[in-house]
Parts: C-alpha cells; structure tokens; sequence
C-alpha cells in the first residue's frame, strides 16, 4: 500500500483526461493519472490486422474481465454485453476512434426550449428528461476553435461568422475561422454520395475528421490506407490523445502516468471534501492517492459507478448525488442504415478514413421542419463500409446479404465476391432523447476482475418518438442509395434494444443543484473539488459524434481550474 | 519442414479428405483422393488416427476436424477461381484459435460438436461428414433458424452463428493466423490486404483495385526484417 500527494488526480486519462493532463500541468499543478489500460505508441499499431483490431477489439475492454450489463427494462436480469465499444488504453477512444469531430448546432445546446418554441410543450414525449444545457454554443465556440487547432481537424467550414459556405456543412454554427487542415480526399463512395445528395437538394460535404489531411505539428499526414476506425493509427496521422496531448503533459514535467490502474473510490472527508483516491495497482495493491482536486474522466459507466461506489456515512446515496441525479438519462447513439451495391463500378470502399466518410447534415437536429412529424430531433448521415470498418471481416460481420439472399453457402460466396468492393453503406446517427428511467447503477450479481460490481445498463432506445425518427431516416437513406446510382438497396435489421455507440449521460450537467450532478464546468454541486468532465454530463446528445464536443468542455473547464479556481478554490457558479 | 510441420499437415488434409469424400467429391483435390481411398480401406472408427498420436490437431481430433472441415466448405464453397474454406484452410485457423485465442471456447465446440453429431446420427443415422451435400445444407439451415433438435448449449443457432463467424474469420484473417491460405479468401472478394497507402487516384478510380502486392503481415514483417 502506498500513498502519495499530489495537487490533482485525473482518473481516466483519454479525449478529456490528457487534455487536463497538459492543460493543468501547463499551469504549474502536478497531476497523477490513473489509467485502466497501457500506454501504447504508434510504433505498436504498425502493420495492419482486422482480426486484432476490428473482430477481436484489442483496443477496446474484455468484457469478460470488465463485464459491463444490460437490461431492456427492470423486469428482467441484466446480462453482460458481448461487445464494449469504448477505448481501455491511455487515450482512450482517441486511439481507435473514427475522429469524427462535430460542433454540436446551436440548438443542441437548447434542444428543449428550441423543440418548445417551434412545436410547441406536447411535442417532446411526456417521459422525456430532454433539457437545455447550461452554455450556448457561443460560450463554447472559443473551445471548439482551440480543440481543433490544438489537436489537428481536417474540413472545410459551411459556416464562417455567418456566411454560409457551400462545400462545408451549411447547417453548422458559425465558427471563428476556417478549419486548421483541409478537408480530407472523398474517395469513389463520397464522390458517388455527393452527386447522388445534390442530385435531391441535399448538401453534401466531406466529414471533417481529426486525421491530418496534411503535415501538421511535426505529423505526418494521412496516408488513406483505410485502416482507420477500430485501429490505432501506424502513421499517427489520426490525432489521438497518444500523439497530440501526452507528449505534451510529459513535456511539462508535471505529469505522472499510472498505466494498470484501476480506481476504486473517491475518497471524502466529513467535512464533505475530496480528499483523493484509492486504487489497485496492476500487481493487485491497494494505494492512496491525497490530492487537491479529483476529477473524472473515464468512460461514462465508471464516472456513474465511482460516484455511487464512493458512498459514505455523509453520502448515502453516492458522492454528487444529493440530486439523486446520478445514473441517470443514458443516451446513446441509434445507426439504422442501408446497404447499396453498384453493379457499372467498382467502390473500393476499403480505401481511406473509413468511419462516416462524406456526410450531409439537412435531417439532423432541427435543421428541418418537423410540423406534422410523430418525432423530434433528427440524425446524422453519411456513407461509410458496412461497419465503419472496411476489411472483408467487417463486411462478411455487419453487412447482411440482400433480400433473397443467404448468408452462407455458393450464393453467398459469390454475393461477397461480387460487392464486396462495390458496397457502401449508408448510415444515420441518431439524437435520441434521454429519459430519466434509462440507467446506468450496480449490478447486484456480476463483478469484474477487481471484484467491484459492474455498471448496468437499463436502456431501450425502442420508443415511439426514436422508432419513428429511425423509420424516417431509413425512407431517406433508401433515397440517398437509389440516386446514388445503386443497382441493389436494402436495409440492414435494427437490432434490440441495445444501447448502440457514444454514451452519454449518468452525470448530466444544468443550472440547478436539484436537477442536476455537476455544474456547466464539471464540477459537482456537493463537493466543489470534484470534478466530473465527459459526454457523462451532457443533457442531451445531438446527432454528431461527441468527441469534439467533449473536448472543448474539457478546454473551458481546465481554462476555469486554472484561471479561477486555482486562484480561489471553491464554487465556480 | 519439421516433422511437427509435416504431420499438422497430414492432420489437416486428412480432415479435409475425410469430410470431402461424402460432402461432395467435385471439392476435393486430385491430390488428395488416393489418401482418400487409402483412409476409406483402413479401421472405420477412427480412420485418420495414428498409434502415435502425432497426427492430432492442435485442438480438434480427426472426427471433429473432419466435422468442421465438412461444415466450414458448405458455409463457403470452394468452385473453380472461387476459393472456398478449404482452400483458404479454415479447418487449420479454427484449430489453431481454439489452442489459442479462443480456447474458452473449446467447450462451446466439444459440446456443439457432439450435440451436431447427435442430431445428425438421430435424423439422418449418420455423422455430419457422411452426409451428401444437399442433407449438410438441410442440417445448417435447421441450425440456423433455431430448428434443429437435441440442442442445449450451445443452442443451434448460437453454435451456427459461431462456425460462421470463425468461417469468415478463417478466410478473411491475415494469413498470418493459419486461415486465408495464398490470400485465397482475399482473391475471392478483391481485397488487396495490409496496404500502406493510396494514392488520390486509387481513391476515386471505379476500376478494380489490382496493384501487386497483395500484402500480408508476413509479408510485411520478413521485408522489413531483411531491411533491417
């Protein structure tokens, strides 16, 4: 058992924890990071292996040593989910993620209050927690500039100081200045989804990913050997955590990496302050860690597990809950989509970024009129290969065959033979909204390898307000293939109730201390040093990948710990 | 070849031989059909073991490699320039898998196996192997959609799903695993492996992709290496 002192103890070091990581140790503050995982380098990502990386999801957690259960409701026993799709390696999701770098809209910041304003209180479900963030998208857009200059995004603006820009997405925010790189090359499926979405008034444009389009910082630039999502990048052209902001917590000499780690607790005192951590090191020790201020960073289950495993006599319900908040509104995004094969070309969809590759944004948030429409909010689209992956395993996985058509046997073969590469899928992200009766607590009957009790999960995204979203999205998907050019459309089966990807909520962020876990900067209302920073805390989800997002609540809360907290400890709202 | 080599090696064909030579006798090798013949003559329990054992899988033995080498070419069928699993030597990665990454599955597939074995005896008296063709595919298809009878864990369907993941797995996977034999399953499909790079022009070409080398990790690994 050891114990050890340190100004800040950052639990979870990934998309917001290495970015707190510089940022803190930039300022002077010595950090110590736990981190579950290992601390790999570019060099270790270097050849290519689909069945490694993508089937067998070596970047992500062993569900069987770090079971994470679900349940569609609480009526039935949870079960330990087959697949964890999140990262377990200092970085995080940032090594494998397919960079997908959005600024929410400005009505995802106030989804609830906009949906009011233009339909009216009865058109958000009566079971729907759906609730405006406490910051607009101008609090915010000074932290969404500096992600992507710090960290390296590739695109093109739709949107600059209000001037709209076609080629960009014409329904972003307006941002301050173009993007730090160009937009990375469409390959053969953007250049098809371009021409087949202009050919129906949409406005199509090439995702802006973090992945250098070209040298930047000392990088190298993307190499568009496809071997993108569910992979580290061999290049480091892909701006993870690992590549852009732990060599630069190194750099400040303030920063201690613990790699092996696992947290157990937060601990308190009684006069209702952290005083630190504890956790099992990777030979099974059990050691302190006394900081000044706590902050979680992992991934959303664990900051929902911590708080709630950390109760104490002064804390019976968890730490941060005496809004009794905690563990609640968990959203996660819904990926209904099409398949669509050419039978005049060849897509060669393998070929470049392979996650959500050329986009179009005119059926998300509420970028369209939903008068008359059994649902609010919208989703995401762009094409991407069967799995966001684009190796003959993935396709073989996640790509059903057409209508008719078997999936085994001669036919099949020849199925594979003949589109494996003239596929494309085409893909909605969809903004479900939370509900306070979707969960994440501690299973009573499995634990993980440390012994502590696993999150649950008790989700079904499978309402009347989501399936309908979906049905209308898959009507437009179906579209998009036909002018496309496709020969073949068909539509892939929803699957069950699962949660799907980017989960958000369990911490959820507001204005009120009785409604809500943390303030708009992260920290708990209870307890003003500890910090909870993540998609864990959004209110709600948008369409977009949260990555970006997160990142910039990461900027503005490390610029308020530095520039005022640290001056004056204690509330910062 | 070391010896080890050699006598994985005659496991395998013999597997294969063994499965082939009801399933379907259009899918086996010339090469092959003497040993086949030589294998048919011999004791019929266990036709392919050795006295000295050698001659085992590195998980199956001859009864069930020969099961999955029959299950495994009927999810995917080998025909003339269409390389199925056989050809790709999917028997061979699977093996390999339970020994190794897989092997908290070694139960799912002895059970599985024998529960196959059990349904195939029950309403065709015969094992999976000796079944033609047209009785195999009948026998998938039953595992597939739930119907066939006699199984409790693994279920039909979840012992289906398997074979077929490890199937695709087993053509598709770096031959560096075992399966995916001469990049047979990456011919089938177009795919030109672990590239390092495309150009622009590959990016936006609607033409096949057919720059040589196809290249594996192998590949990869022993180049650098004599680089290096």
């Amino acid at each position: 058992m050891a114990t050890e002192k340190t100004d800040v103890v950052i639990v979870g070091v990934g998309a917001a924890g290495g970015i707190l990581a510089a940022e803190l140790g930039k300022a002077g503050m010595k950090v110590i990071g736990l981190e579950r995982g290992p601390r790999l380098k570019t060099a270790d990502f270097s050849p290519h292996d689909e069945l490694r990386y993508f089937q067998r999801q070596e970047l992500r957690p062993n569900p069987k040593r770090m079971p994470v259960t679900w349940r569609p409701n609480t009526s039935v026993r949870a079960n330990p989910l087959p697949i964890l799709n999140y990262g377990n390696q200092a970085g995080g999701g940032t090594v494998h993620y397919g960079t997908l770098s959005w600024r929410f809209h400005e009505d995802d910041f106030r989804a609830r209050s906009q949906t009011i304003q233009r339909y009216g209180a009865s058109a958000i479900p009566a079971d729907s927690s759906l609730a405006d963030w406490p910051m607009t998208y101008a609090d915010l857009e000074p932290f969404y500039d500096r992600a992507e200059y710090e960290l390296g995004v590739s695109g093109k603006a739709g949107n600059l100081q209000g001037r709209k820009i076609d080629g960009g997405n014409v329904f972003e925010a307006p941002r301050s200045r173009e993007y730090p790189l160009p937009a990375l090359l469409a390959d053969q499926s953007g250049v098809l989804f371009e021409a087949g979405a202009r050919k129906l008034g949409y406005h199509p444009f090439s995702s802006p990913r973090a992945i250098l389009s070209e040298p930047y910082k000392d990088r190298s630039g993307c190499t568009y050997c496809g071997f993108c999502q569910s992979f580290g990048c061999h290049v480091g052209a892909k701006s993870s955590i690992l590549v852009t902001k732990l060599p630069e917590a190194d750099a400040t000499g303030n920063f201690k990496l613990v790699t092996g780690t696992m947290c157990y607790r937060v601990n308190t005192d009684n006069s209702g302050r952290a005083t630190g951590v504890s956790y099992f090191g990777p030979d099974g020790s059990d050691n302190t860690i006394e900081a000044e201020i706590v902050i979680l960073t992992p991934f959303i289950y664990d900051n929902t597990r911590l708080l709630l495993l950390s109760k104490t006599e002064k804390f019976p319900n968890g730490l941060a809950n005496s809004s009794g908040q905690v563990g609640k509104h968990l959203m996660a995004h819904i990926g209904p989509r099409v398949f669509a094969t050419f039978d005049d070309r060849f897509v060669n969809i393998y070929m470049g970024p392979s996650a959500q590759k050329h986009s179009l944004d005119d059926f998300n948030a509420d970028n369209f009129d939903h008068g008359g429409l059994p649902f609010i909010r919208g989703g995401q689209v762009s094409v991407s290969p069967a799995d966001l992956e684009a190796g003959p395993i993935g396709a073989a996985m996640s790509m059903n065959p057409p209508p008719g058509t078997p999936r085994w046997g001669a036919a099949y073969r020849d199925f594979l033979a003949k589109y494996f590469t003239r596929h494309a899928a085409i893909v909605a992200q969809t903004e479900n909204l939370p509900y306070a009766d979707q969960t994440i607590d501690l299973d009573p009957g499995v634990r993980d390898q440390w012994g502590l009790p696993a999150p649950r999960l008790t989700y079904d995204w499978r309402r009347p307000n989501e399936l309908a979203r979906v049905e209308f999205l898959l009507q437009k998907l179906e579209g998009v293939g036909h002018a496309m050019g496709a020969a073949h459309v068909w539509r892939a089966p929803l699957g069950p109730g699962i949660p799907g990807a980017h989960h958000e909520g369990g911490t959820r962020m507001g204005n009120d201390p009785k409604t809500s876990v943390v303030n708009r900067y992260g920290q708990s209302w209870d307890i003003p040093n500890l910090f909870v920073i993540g998609s864990s805390t959004f209110p709600s989800m948008s369409g977009f990948n949260p990555t970006l997002t997160i990142q910039a609540v990461t900027y503005m809360s490390a610029d308020a710990i530095v520039n005022r907290y640290k001056k004056n400890p204690g509330p910062l709202v | 070849m070391t010896k080890h080599d050699a006598a994985r090696r005659a496991f395998l064909v013999r597997a294969a031989v063994g499965a082939g030579a009801v399933a379907g006798a259009g899918l086996v090798p010339d090469a092959h059909s003497q040993l086949e013949q030589h294998m048919q003559g011999d004791a019929p329990a266990h036709p392919q073991q050795h006295p000295s054992g050698a001659e085992h899988g590195a998980f199956f033995n001859h009864d069930d490699a020969a099961t999955i080498a029959a299950f495994t070419e009927r999810l995917m069928p080998g025909a003339p320039d269409k390389p199925g699993a056989s050809d790709a030597g999917v028997l061979n990665y699977i093996d390999l898998a339970l020994s190794g990454a897989y092997t908290d599955l070694q139960d799912f597939y002895r059970r599985g196996l024998a529960q196959l074995d059990a349904h195939c005896r029950k309403a065709y008296s015969g094992p999976f192997q000796r079944l033609s063709a047209a009785q195999q595919d009948e026998v998938i298809a039953a595992l597939e959609e739930g119907k066939a009878t006699g199984f409790t864990w693994p279920t039909a369907q979840e012992f289906f799903n398997t074979v077929r993941t490890h199937t695709m797995e087993g053509m598709f996977a770096d031959p560096l695993y075992g399966g995916n034999k001469d990049f047979s399953g990456w011919r089938l499909v177009g795919f030109p492996g672990a590239q390092a790079m495309f150009t622009p022009i590959d990016l936006q070409s609607k033409q096949a992709f057919t720059r040589a080398p196809m290249v594996g990790l192998q590949a990869v690994a022993s180049s650098s290496m004599r680089k290096g």
